[in-house]
């Protein structure tokens, strides 16, 4: 028995603080006034932040790498126990420390964004309501209580989609999203099951110690884990089931800052990270994850080249960058996944809300051919911009390019085409990113009549501190090329169990980092040829494209054929079911019972005039003389 | 005593209502003889010892009036008599004709209801389940809505064809007894019936129940039903008379007829699986909410039609948590349905839509009821939900990922029901809208407190049941070692 490590009690109070804050301001949400309840939700996720800080001091000096707290006993039913549990380890600490310090940073940033809002109070109801889920999935001592956060979760996406309820196609949206999600969480819920029937338990600590006697291949192991897959599939929006992330982008910019780029999306990551001992136990498992991860990276990739909404282009981003933290799951390197996770989640919630910050400004217009020259205009917004951007392309010494260049490695540790492949991807992030970056600052403005002017310091500060962590974020991980010990990656090694590959020389790395840096540099001249020099601008809808730029235009069409393929089947097959089957073949079979029935009554009512007392009459006599007759044989 | 009383209070109540002629004391007397009901139930489920009630009633024939419960019981009287109250409820301050008849007729309703799920005896069983029928029928047909007659007319017609069923193996049971003959439960359960005679007696005994809950195929008088039936009658009907085919066949079946159990398992299990997919599907092109409702009622009865047949003990405990949590959920989703069209005039959602500009709190509300209808965690449903799919897999993967499908099906279904009502531009004709009032919240708060509190926290029904695991066993007993005859066989 370990001894208990003192305060660590607090750790209810990470969760309850957001769960209070949305008790308060969604109790109250006819009552505050102007910012009232923004204050109170970015206070209860500040000071949530805060224990998140302190538990980390306390962790770190007891001593010990876990602890759990459990509530009570959730469901006990004969073999099953499921405590509502909380573990607070290394890897669930890092998470907490992500979601509660840039979701309260993206808390006070919507203070100014969603000011004059009428349904504000509202807004920040479900924003703490999707802290606390998120906190519960995070910290979930077994599978049971981390589906709860997972589809809490998938509720506050869906509410705060379709925040603006009035558009018909945002709640469409909404809908697709939480439906899509619910599919993956099918797999996961029977995955969960198969888990306990196999373990007996579904907490961590019991089925990860059972599992590490277990042999590799183990084929319930490998069931589990690819069913455990198709719910991380659906959250981080992978192929086949990532269309859903880029029309949430109907909702607020902050929720698709929090939700859809730092926190939510990256849940798949974590569960498959926190699973790490039964996916090294499953090579099957890991190359599927490595075709999916390097596929979706590309895939989505491909599509933001030719997106033109801003927000759009940062969701197919953040679809491609999950594929890449996908691509290291498959390569067994879990903390370099959660890693890239973390400046991830710098530096995407910082373009996303560098992006509101632009929205903001244009008036609500999200078209990049319409805006530009914004850099004069909007100091702080085109810097922190700039800083992302760097950020995301794996320029160093910006936080992206340590995580992404650890995937690199790993991928050319495996295997060489794999490398190329993930590099590949990489250059394209790069160009769509520039493209952004040019069109929306440099130039001229190309929308006439619109004054953009800079946002206000509730906005800006949280971008300025976003932008310091995107740039100094990767210090957190330094390698041992550039005199670093992996700090970050050894702090989750407790808890998260990274395959060891073989390591490449160090002046091998620096040949990948050469190559790399120099393919970079020519895809970022590339796209100041094309987009300042040139002055090109995306050509409007409907002028005729080449056939492959329709294609891609059209995201490869892949949500008209998702709904030729399911949606209008499904209804058609629907009203099929009720139309005949119901109508035409089950109906008149009973109307058939029913009328021999009437024409049974139509002889019988001769002798009883159809009052149906005396059928009840006559019923209980028939039961009667039926038991007599009965008795006498 | 307190069973008799618990038996009793409401069908005395409501005849001592009949000279009354003032709708709120008719009301408010037959409120709270349900609420002092409730309470005695609560006091039986939380006393340690256990109580009976027994008379002789027709003596040479061996049948007596005798009263008693184990957990299912128990599980099924309280939902019935945590009902009651806000079924009740729902007629308040609501234009309804004969006052008095109706809620006399609701509590004889409840009475039957109670001496269904308390009999001992068979027979005594038999008599509850058509007396039920009566009040119900009248209830149907004098308050309904349009085509109440032919609808309640196919309604009766079909519920009384497995009712004789039902009274022909009850009798065939009867005269199988050694000795002296009886219909106590007790001496069904000790006979020892050929397997080939409990093939076909499955059958006999089991439509009656089939029909009610409903199993597809049987299910085709439901909809129509619900989408006839008062609040109130729809409320009886959807909350707990359906419980009345599940209590029966786990009373009936599976200690009588456990061979025929066996035989039959994988036919009911398949047929209950097609319910789920097949009034999931329909369900999401329905345009009128309470037919809406009424399909995704029989979904997710089907699931637990299903998770009765795989015989174990997972499945058997969420399926009487879940008989518990969609009793309760669906009576708030049909009253939810009601305030609707008494706010709107219609229950046809494409002429809803953007009520939650006017009505935010009823947005909420609805929301919150649809989230425990598609089981999301913290809601009972969850619990009961992820218990029986746990149990279904332990028998099938593929049959529970089938079942499973509820949890995406019951989510595109209800989303888009939710979307049509609630969400959308604000329509002209519902300007002067008015949000829920004091008494919708009467019964919807309480409701939505047991949806989220047994999510939360189900362990109470858990322990409530303790007998029942043993109950549950018992049942199991037999047909597992019947099994592995079959097996050995």
């Amino acid at each position: 028995m370990v001894e208990p490590i003192p305060n660590i009690n607090l750790a209810l109070l990470v969760p309850a603080l957001p769960l209070l804050g949305f008790l308060i301001t969604g109790l109250g949400y006819k009552r505050f006034k102007n910012n009232q309840a923004g204050i109170i939700a970015s206070t209860s996720i500040g000071l949530s932040f805060l224990v998140s800080v302190f538990l980390f001091f306390v962790l770190r000096n007891s001593g010990q790498d876990a602890a759990t707290v459990t509530l009570f006993n959730w469901i006990a039913v004969g073999n099953m126990n499921i405590p509502f549990a909380f573990l607070i380890d290394h890897l669930s600490l890092t998470m907490m420390l992500i979601i509660t310090g840039v979701g309260s940073l993206i808390h006070i940033y919507s203070i100014g964004y969603m000011h004059g809002d009428n349904r504000i109070n509202s807004f920040f109801a479900q924003m703490n309501l999707f802290t606390f889920s998120m906190l519960l999935l995070v910290m979930g001592a077994n599978y049971l209580v981390l589906f709860i956060g997972w589809e809490g979760v998938g509720l506050c996406s869906y509410l705060l989609i379709g925040f603006w309820f009035k558009n018909p196609s945002f709640n469409y949206a909404a809908r697709k999203a939480f439906i899509i999600n619910r599919i993956g969480d099918l797999g996961f819920i029977l995955g969960i099951i198969l888990l306990f029937f196999s373990f007996n338990s579904v907490s961590f600590s019991e089925v990860f110690a059972q599992a590490s006697t277990m042999q590799i291949g183990t084929p319930v192991i490998t069931a589990i884990t690819l069913l455990l897959l198709v719910g991380a599939v659906g959250k981080s929006a992978q192929i086949p089931l990532f269309t859903w992330l880029p029309d949430a982008m109907a909702g607020p910019t902050p929720v698709s800052a929090l939700i859809h780029a730092a926190t939510m999306v990256t849940a798949g990551i974590y569960m498959i990270a926190r699973s790490s001992i039964l996916y090294n136990l499953a090579p099957i498992t890991l190359n599927v994850i490595i075709v999916i991860g390097l596929s979706t990276a590309i895939l989505a990739a491909i599509i933001g080249l030719k997106q033109n909404d801003i927000k759009k282009v940062l969701a197919y981003s953040t679809v491609s960058q999950l594929g890449y933290m996908f691509l290291a799951l498959g390569l067994g390197a879990y903390s370099t996944a959660v890693f890239h996770v973390t400046t991830h989640a710098f530096f995407k919630a910082l373009l996303f809300l560098g992006a509101g910050s632009i929205i903001h400004a244009m008036g609500g217009e999200q078209d990049i051919r319409k805006m530009g020259g914004l850099r004069k205009k909007m100091p702080v917004t085109y810097w922190t911009f700039l800083a992302g951007t760097l950020a995301i392309s794996g320029i160093p010494p910006f936080s992206g390019f340590f995580s992404k260049d650890m995937i690199l490695v790993k991928a050319f540790e495996h295997n060489i085409i794999i490398y190329i492949l993930a590099l590949a991807g990489a250059l394209l992030t790069c160009f769509y990113m520039f493209r952004l970056l040019y069109l929306v600052f440099f130039r001229e403005q190309r929308l006439a009549g619109a004054h953009p002017h800079e946002s206000p310091k509730v906005m800006t500060i949280p971008l300025i501190i976003l932008g310091i962590l995107s740039v100094f974020g990767g210090f957190l991980n330094i390698p041992s090329l550039f005199g670093g010990d992996l700090s970050f990656s050894n702090f989750l090694q407790k808890n998260v169990f990274s395959k060891v590959s073989e390591e490449i020389s160090h002046s091998t790395e620096i040949g990948l980092i050469i190559l790399s840096l120099s393919l970079l540099s020519l895809i970022i001249w590339l796209a100041y040829r094309t987009f300042i020099r040139k002055a090109v601008v995306p050509a409007a809808d409907g002028v005729s494209m080449t056939p492959i730029a329709r294609l891609v235009t059209n995201k490869f069409y892949i949500d008209e054929i998702y709904t030729t393929v399911f949606e209008k089947p499904f209804g058609s097959f629907s009203n099929f079911l009720f139309k005949k089957v119901e109508t035409n073949i089950l109906n008149p079979i009973v109307d058939g019972v029913g009328e021999a029935t009437s024409v049974l009554g139509m002889l019988t009512r001769r002798l009883q005039r159809g009052n149906m007392s005396f059928y009840f009459f006559a019923m209980v006599a028939g039961i009667l003389l039926f038991i007599i007759f009965i008795l006498t044989i | 005593m307190i069973l008799l009383a618990i038996l009793l209070i409401p069908i005395l109540t409501g005849l001592l209502l009949l000279p009354f002629r003032k709708a709120k004391l008719v009301r408010s007397i037959a409120l709270a003889s349900s609420i002092l009901n409730l309470l005695l139930t609560l006091i039986l489920a939380f006393s340690p010892e256990t109580s009976a009630f027994h008379v002789n009633w027709i003596n040479y024939m061996g049948i007596n009036f005798s009263l008693g419960y184990d957990g299912i019981s128990l599980i099924m009287l309280l939902l019935t008599n945590l009902l009651f109250p806000f079924i009740l409820l729902a007629g308040f301050g609501r234009e309804q004709r004969n006052v008095h008849l109706l809620n006399f007729l609701i509590l004889f309703a409840q009475s039957a209801l109670i001496g269904v799920f308390l009999a001992q005896n068979a027979f005594l069983f038999y008599v509850f389940w058509e007396l039920a029928l009566i009040p119900v029928y009248f209830i149907l047909l004098i308050w309904g809505g349009d085509g109440r007659k032919s609808i309640t007319f196919k309604f009766f017609i079909y519920t009384l064809t497995g009712s004789l069923f039902l009274l022909f193996g009850i009798i065939y049971l009867y005269q199988l007894t050694p000795g002296m003959h009886t219909t106590d439960f007790a001496a069904f359960n000790q006979l020892n019936i050929p397997t080939g005679t409990q093939v076909w007696l499955f059958w006999i005994l089991f439509i009656a129940f089939a029909i009610k809950m409903p199993v597809f195929p049987f299910h085709t008088w439901q909809p129509p039903t619900y989408n006839m039936a008062s609040t109130q009658g729809v409320m009886i009907l959807a909350g707990v008379m359906t419980k009345m085919g599940i209590y029966g066949a786990l009373r009936f079946l599976f200690p009588i007829v456990p061979s025929g159990v066996l035989f039959w398992q994988n036919t009911v299990i398949i047929l209950s699986l097609i319910g789920v997919v097949y009034a999931s599907i329909i369900a999401f092109r329905k345009t009128n909410l309470k037919m809406l409702i009424a399909f995704s009622s029989m979904a997710h009865i089907s699931l637990m039609v299903t998770a009765m047949f795989v015989l174990n003990t997972y499945a058997l405990q969420g399926l009487l948590f879940q008989v518990m949590s969609h009793g309760v959920t669906i009576v708030a989703l049909f009253y939810l349905t009601s305030l609707l069209k008494e706010k709107t005039g219609t229950i046809e959602l494409p002429q809803m839509g953007g009520l939650k500009l006017q009505a935010p709190n009823m947005a909420v509300l609805f929301l919150i009821v649809v989230l425990g209808s598609i089981a999301l965690p913290l809601t009972a449903g969850f619990v009961g939900e992820f218990l029986m799919i746990a149990g279904i897999f332990k028998q099938s993967a593929w049959f529970a990922a089938i079942g499973g499908l509820t949890m995406i099906f019951g989510a595109i279904y209800m989303l888009f029901a939710y979307q049509r009502a609630m969400l959308g531009d604000k329509k002209l004709v519902y300007s002067k809208l008015t949000d829920v009032h004091t008494l919708d919240y009467l019964i919807l708060i309480p409701l939505i407190v047991i949806i989220l509190g047994l999510g939360i926290y189900p362990q109470p029904l858990f322990n409530l049941m303790g007998q029942t695991i043993h109950s549950a066993e018992n049942i199991l007993k037999p047909l597992v070692e019947g099994a592995l005859i079959l097996k050995t066989n």
